[in-house]
């Protein structure tokens, strides 16, 4: 890592992003004190992550996360609990909602040894939201899960958003990150390249318009360039500038806007683009 | 840290190569048969070998579950879930040799349990001419368990600095040898023999003896075995030295293991 300077906002859901090799999961393992940065500091909730109390208000998913797999699901979510100084009813409570919100009520009392792992992986974020955290540091949280997993994962994250929990997770899929991330920071080679707003990306990425319009008249298509034509619905290509007056003309000639469409870079685009530029 | 010695206990108990290790256990039954060799001291020998066998069982223990349990945590990765969880590194390092030392107790409470079987069953069929020393058969593998937790620190200093499962479990061997021998050693070198050696190597061997594990205090085998009575206040200085030295090791372990970078 190099001259990582990095600050995520309460409540807000956070994607790092970065190739393989970038320095994601070692960021990580610093903030949970795995390891220890040669130089510099960093705090979650104000506290030091050289204290163990810093991981207090932390829930963490690792990247292919590994338990103990001898004990079975509500054993390693008790044991998880009581580091957490649960009260037993609560830590009971807890472990029977978190093991049916993941679709793991019927393994409870099996040895972790016989799970799958998309059950691994899920296992590992019902052990994050057991003791609902304020902050949740989750490391490639969709790797292992089959689509329904993955949208399950990402239906998990829009909740906490909602109910204001803080969460820091790192992917190399940026369709995830488009899905739900506030903001998002690339990281390439150990140095942080940018962090932008989801939104303003989304915004910045727009290359042009696809405009559909009903019963258009000749002049528009010999003005504007008609990129396909179905019946009386002709489409139309246009950059940004020429928007408002394709809009206008359609309006005066009496013909009719079906849709209106972005054409936008995707966030691919833009991670690409940052990580070709960050090895320069 | 009760956390982790109930899950070290888990592990332990749910373990194959422990419940392999325990079915050796099954030898006692063939003590009281193999005693009766020995034509004249049937009783003697059975409190011989139902010690050695409470001995081989415990080190194998001690060997196998110091030298891998956290090695076997860092190998799995389980140390990323569990050390991100506040805990320190040194009550995790502390629970897992505390969940081991339990054990120890636990199988040694056993197996004493067994051992009095075995020579209650001999010693009523071939009475001995002393008799039996209950209270020194016990202490003798109360000490023996105590001699195994202390190897146990090692095998944990040792998981505390190694990558790999060779130093924990052959370090661990290794001091067992070690500790076995260095009273032996000392009494040679100061014995009349000793003398022929050259000034310099009987200094270190004396420095060594007393930096090195002495586990012939331990030893209670032949106090057990003749009935002799034990000395108290011996037992009290092992006791002693146990406690202090096994706090050294571990707060050495458990310095070592808190810098330890988890990549």
């Amino acid at each position: 890592m190099k001259n990582l300077d990095l600050s995520v906002k309460q409540g807000e859901v956070f994607g790092f992003l970065g190739p393989n090799g970038a320095g994601k999961s070692t960021t990580i393992k610093i903030l949970l004190g795995l390891i220890t940065p040669s130089a510099g500091n960093a705090k979650i909730m104000g506290v030091d992550v050289s204290s163990h109390g810093a991981r207090r208000s932390v829930g963490y998913l690792p990247e292919n996360p590994a338990f103990y797999d001898y004990l079975t699901a509500e054993e390693y979510l008790e044991f998880v609990g009581k580091t957490f100084n649960l009260p037993d009813a609560l830590l009971r409570e807890s472990i029977e909602k978190v093991l049916k919100l993941l679709e793991l009520w019927d393994a409870r009392k099996r040895p972790m040894r016989g799970y799958s792992k998309g059950m691994v992986q899920r296992l590992g974020l019902a052990q994050v939201l057991l003791h609902d955290p304020e902050v949740y540091i989750l490391d490639e949280p969709m790797s292992g899960l089959d689509p329904l997993g993955r949208a399950m994962v990402k239906d998990v994250i829009r909740e906490l958003k909602l109910r204001g929990r803080t969460v820091f997770f790192s992917t190399h899929i940026t369709s995830d990150v488009e899905a739900v991330c506030d903001r998002v920071g690339v990281i390439v080679d150990g140095c942080l390249q940018s962090v932008d707003s989801v939104d303003d990306l989304m915004i910045r990425g727009i290359e042009g318009y696809r405009v559909q319009v009903r019963d258009a008249v000749h002049g528009l298509e010999e003005q504007f360039t008609a990129s396909n034509r179905q019946g009386d619905i002709v489409e139309f290509t246009v950059t940004s500038q020429d928007l408002k007056l394709l809009l206008e003309k359609v309006v005066l000639s009496g013909a009719e806007v079906v849709i209106v469409e972005p054409r936008r870079k995707d966030l691919e685009s833009f991670f690409l683009d940052t990580v070709s530029r960050g090895r320069g | 840290m009760n956390m982790i010695i109930g899950v070290t206990l888990k592990g332990i108990f749910r373990d194959r190569v422990f419940q392999g290790i325990l079915t050796a256990a099954v030898l006692f039954l063939a003590i009281p048969s193999v005693s009766t060799l020995s034509m004249r001291q049937v009783t003697e020998l059975s409190i011989t070998l139902s010690l050695s066998l409470v001995s081989f069982i415990m080190l194998l223990l001690a060997v196998f579950l110091g030298g891998t349990s956290i090695w076997r945590d860092i190998e799995r990765r389980y140390t990323f879930s569990v050390l991100s969880l506040p805990l320190t590194r040194s009550s995790y390092l502390f629970g897992r040799f505390a969940g081991i030392a339990i054990f120890l107790l636990l199988t040694a409470a056993v197996l004493a349990v067994a051992t009095v079987a075995v020579v209650f069953v001999v010693s009523g069929n071939y009475p001995p001419e002393r008799p039996v020393a209950w209270g020194a058969i016990a202490a003798a593998v109360g000490f023996d368990a105590l001699k195994y937790i202390f190897l146990v620190a090692f095998a944990v200093l040792f998981s505390s600095v190694s990558t790999s499962f060779f130093l924990p479990i052959f370090g661990t061997i290794t001091i067992f040898l070690v500790g076995g021998a260095t009273q032996q050693v000392y009494d040679y070198v100061h014995s009349q023999a000793g003398q022929a050696l050259a000034p310099l190597v009987r200094q270190i061997a004396t420095a060594l003896y007393y930096v090195l594990p002495n586990f012939s205090a331990f030893d209670l085998k032949v106090n057990a075995i003749y009935a002799l009575k034990l000395n108290f206040q011996g037992l009290v200085l092992t006791a002693g030295y146990f406690s202090v030295y096994t706090a050294i090791v571990l707060f050495v372990s458990a310095a070592i293991f808190s810098r330890r970078e988890m990549k």
